[in-house]
């Protein structure tokens, strides 16, 4: 049976179409995949049917009724939820506040606690059991947010769920029971919509896949009848036949070492971390989410006044205790948090990309505006970042552009190491292998080092030369070579071995 | 810290000592035992009673600027906007009318919602920032009031001094004479402001003037009316003002145009320091009330520590900075104490 059908969907957002010709349909008891790359239409074609936005042109059936939603309330109290990427909650009130929010019961003229914490906790103990439902948001970690974003969802019993990329910030364990949950819903009748970067998780979940490209839904394939095939489907979301392949091996690694750090301490979050980057080699670091990589990233990079370390860069002390410090030793970040950490939003796209050489190096009394536009174009150019023109605020940009942007922005500078935190979080596979390439280009070019902390396994495996798990702030194997698979890597992560 | 230190293994109380609140509780005892030790007589009835009177304004001005503030607004009308209230009363009642009276508090309560609604359209429906909107609207009350009265001045029929003091009252049995001297009615408005709020607070809209101020993209995104719930937290600190005017009149007996505005900015004060965060959605009414306390009692320590007349605004303002100050670097330490002892369960 068919819940929702959408077609031929028109949306623009100023000059730029997000979306030219969007087909969708989604029947009752399946999990329907939508994929594409960054910017193709799929978050706004999500967004659309629940309301959020409106559509130009183009007609929504949902139970074999024509609507037409002005807010996402009208479709919630219809039947359809969305879990947003960017999340919905808000961070002062408590986990099953939140879950109820717009859908309180009264009891009288008083507000029905009791029954809202039943349900919540019955939501959150089939999806992530443990978790404390009397927390408030701001105490809990970006995985547990998106549980309770979801649960948040399923609160107003829904016929229609479309999650936007809900697995990015979890982790595989949460991954997996959120899938059998999905299995367990569609089982009751209703329908799933389901977006996510990572192939093979659509792959292991969906019953069929939607494809968009350009704004425009290029082909649909039900696994039921076709088999899945995920060179086909790489290439009907790229558009391109053939794959860039990122060749490892490539870089010649010298025995000159370029950074060392000595027990690097800070708080609780990182004990007694030592390691030695050589010149030339791409070191990861990797684990389960969570356990101070990110911490790690950030105290390198000058973040912490706090930290405690002895700093070497070739031989020179150095001192890690604010970022223009660490930047001027030619150490550079590339954050993955980038509406936090590494953009204006409100800024044009330019005044992001220069804005690091205006605080950092040698700057004529005018700024050179004509030979920095110049630059900036060529870094979009190189990274294809999709957007109208330089001038626009960075925000107007989808969010894998934005985080090309941050990327963007670092790379006219002098390096000596690049500290990556998760750089190709949220960008689609076609812009994360250029990305990739670049780097790689760049570290055989200038044999320059870099420093890589990646959520997906799958990155570090495919550039790292060495790789470093921690656990719980320490850093508890160093993996080299054929180690550098899969298998260690989990085992080693949680400790099996 | 110990082996197995962990979320459970922290007790109750540990918990309620590292909440930031703490801080506040703790200032307004600190604050306490300095008054008490420096004004002899600070603990007897008939002192007491004179502080409620003294600090019952600010208070209720206070409560009623921490639920804008929380909603993510900020009203800076509130100061004039008890001026015309006061202004209204006053002219609205004629002396040898005694029921006047009652028509004055009708009349009054409605201009309060109308101030409250409007204060609400401009900073929820046409969304101008809080600060220019109630700054604006602060002019039109100002100038309200000052047409009505242009000196301070009025009639007031003689029951409405209950509001001050019973035991003024002509007429009023004996037991509610010794009643009001050891309840001043400015307690009972006070509790009244609580009681309202107490009741609000378990609402639906209670709860949505706090997801409002926290995050109003995300409390939209959840169906909520944004405009309407900040309206109303207006409306509600509308009433607490109108609660404050009551007591004015009560205990002067007219009206005057110039009254309330230099109470805007301490109610803002007195709310930052009861733990209210200007950002929105953070904070309880209820400690609102104790930073009102604390900031009433600055001044009281200034004036009974013998503090030159020309140093004591200057003290005044550090003492105010060094709370806030100091409450925010307990709020950062307690919550870094409670990480330590709450990761890393898995």
């Amino acid at each position: 049976m068919i819940v929702l059908e959408a077609k031929g969907i028109k949306k623009r957002f100023g000059g730029v179409i997000a979306v030219s010709d969007g087909n969708l349909k989604c029947q009752a008891g399946k999990i329907t995949g939508l994929l594409g790359a960054n910017g193709s239409g799929k978050s706004t074609i999500s967004k659309i049917i629940c309301g959020v936005h409106s559509a130009d042109a183009g007609e929504i059936i949902f139970n074999g009724r024509t609507v037409r939603y002005k807010n996402p309330h009208e479709a919630r109290q219809d039947g359809i939820a969305m879990v947003f990427q960017n999340l919905s909650l808000v961070a002062d009130l408590t986990v099953w506040q939140n879950i109820v929010l717009g859908i309180e019961e009264n009891k009288g003229f008083f507000l029905n606690n009791k029954t809202a914490k039943d349900l919540s906790k019955e939501i959150v103990d089939k999806l992530l059991p443990g978790l404390d439902i009397n927390k408030k948001i701001f105490d809990l970690n970006s995985g547990e947010m998106q549980i309770v974003e979801i649960a948040k969802a399923l609160s107003a019993r829904p016929k229609l769920l479309i999650l936007d990329e809900p697995t990015a910030a979890l982790e595989q364990t949460q991954v997996k029971s959120l899938f059998n949950y999905m299995r367990t819903l569609v089982e009751t009748g209703i329908a799933i919509i389901f977006t996510s970067h990572r192939l093979w998780e659509a792959m292991e979940i969906c019953d069929d896949v939607v494809i968009f490209r350009n704004g425009e839904s290029v082909v649909s394939i039900d696994f039921d009848k076709e088999c899945k095939d995920p060179e086909k489907i790489v290439n009907y979301i790229t558009g391109e036949v053939e794959k860039i392949r990122v060749d490892k091996n490539h870089t010649k690694i010298t025995d000159e070492t370029v950074l060392s750090i000595e027990d690097l301490n800070y708080g609780e979050f990182l004990k007694d971390v030592s390691f030695k980057l050589k010149k030339g080699e791409i070191l990861g670091i990797g684990g389960l989410a969570g356990q101070g990589q990110r911490e790690l990233m950030l105290a390198l990079a000058g973040n912490y006044a706090g930290v405690r370390c002895d700093a070497e860069l070739n031989g020179k002390k150095i001192k890690l205790n604010k970022p223009s410090n660490v930047i001027r030793n030619g150490i550079l970040l590339v954050p993955g948090d980038k509406q936090l950490e590494g953009l204006f939003l409100k800024h044009s796209v330019f005044i992001n990309m220069i804005f690091p050489k205006l605080g950092l190096s040698r700057q004529p009394v005018f700024t050179p505006n004509k030979k920095y536009r110049k630059e900036s174009k060529n870094i979009i150019d190189l990274l294809s970042i999709k957007t109208q023109n330089i001038d626009v605020p960075v925000s107007t940009l989808s969010g894998g552009n934005q985080q090309k942007v941050v990327v963007g922005k670092w790379l006219p500078f002098d390096t000596n190491i690049w500290l990556l935190a998760d750089p190709a979080k949220g960008i689609d596979i076609g812009a994360k292998m250029e990305l990739y390439q670049y780097i790689v280009n760049q570290v055989k070019e200038k044999n320059i080092s870099v420093i890589l902390y990646a959520s997906d396994n799958e990155e570090l495996i495919e550039h790292c030369d060495r790789l470093l798990i921690m656990y719980e702030g320490q850093i508890v194997a160093t993996l080299e070579g054929d180690n550098i698979n899969d298998d260690v890597i989990t085992a080693t992560s949680l400790r099996v071995r | 810290m110990k082996k197995n230190s962990n979320a459970l293994g922290i007790s109750n109380l540990k918990k309620f000592i590292l909440k930031p609140e703490f801080s506040i509780v703790i200032m307004l005892v600190i604050m306490l035992v300095i008054a008490a030790v420096l004004q002899k007589n600070f603990f007897e009835i008939k002192s007491v009673v004179r502080n409620i009177n003294a600090y019952a304004p600010l208070i209720l001005l206070t409560m009623g600027q921490a639920v804008v503030i929380i909603s993510g607004g900020l009203d800076l009308s509130a100061g004039t906007s008890l001026s015309l209230l006061t202004c209204v009363l006053a002219t609205v009642m004629k002396r040898n009318d005694p029921v006047t009276g009652i028509y004055a508090i009708l009349i009054t309560f409605a201009v309060a919602v109308f101030i409250g609604v409007i204060n609400g359209i401009g900073i929820g429906y046409l969304r101008i920032p809080p600060v220019i909107a109630s700054f604006a609207t602060s002019f039109i009350w100002l100038g309200v009031a000052l047409f009505l009265r242009p000196t301070p001045g009025g009639e007031s029929v003689g029951w409405f001094k209950s509001f001050y003091n019973i035991s003024d009252v002509a007429g009023v049995p004996v037991f509610l004479k010794t009643f009001g001297t050891f309840v001043p009615p400015a307690l009972i408005l006070v509790i009244c402001g609580c009681i309202v709020w107490f009741i609000m607070s378990k609402t639906r809209t209670g709860r949505y003037i706090y997801a409002v101020g926290s995050n109003s993209d995300s409390a939209y995104m959840s169906g909520i009316n944004t405009a309407k719930a900040q309206m109303v937290a207006c409306i509600i600190n509308a009433f607490f003002i109108f609660l404050a005017a009551l007591f004015f009149v009560g205990q002067n007996q007219s009206g005057d145009a110039r009254l309330g505005d230099p109470l805007t900015l301490r109610a803002i004060a007195a709310a930052v320091v009861g733990g209210i965060a200007l950002s929105g959605g953070r904070g309880s009414v209820y400690f609102a009330l104790i930073g009102a306390l604390i900031l009433s009692l600055v001044s009281k320590i200034i004036f009974f520590a013998n503090i030159p007349n020309a140093y004591q605004t200057l003290v005044s303002g550090v003492i105010v900075i060094i709370a806030i100050a100091g409450s925010m670097i307990y709020t950062f330490y307690s919550k870094r104490t409670l990480l330590k002892g709450e990761k890393k369960i898995t």
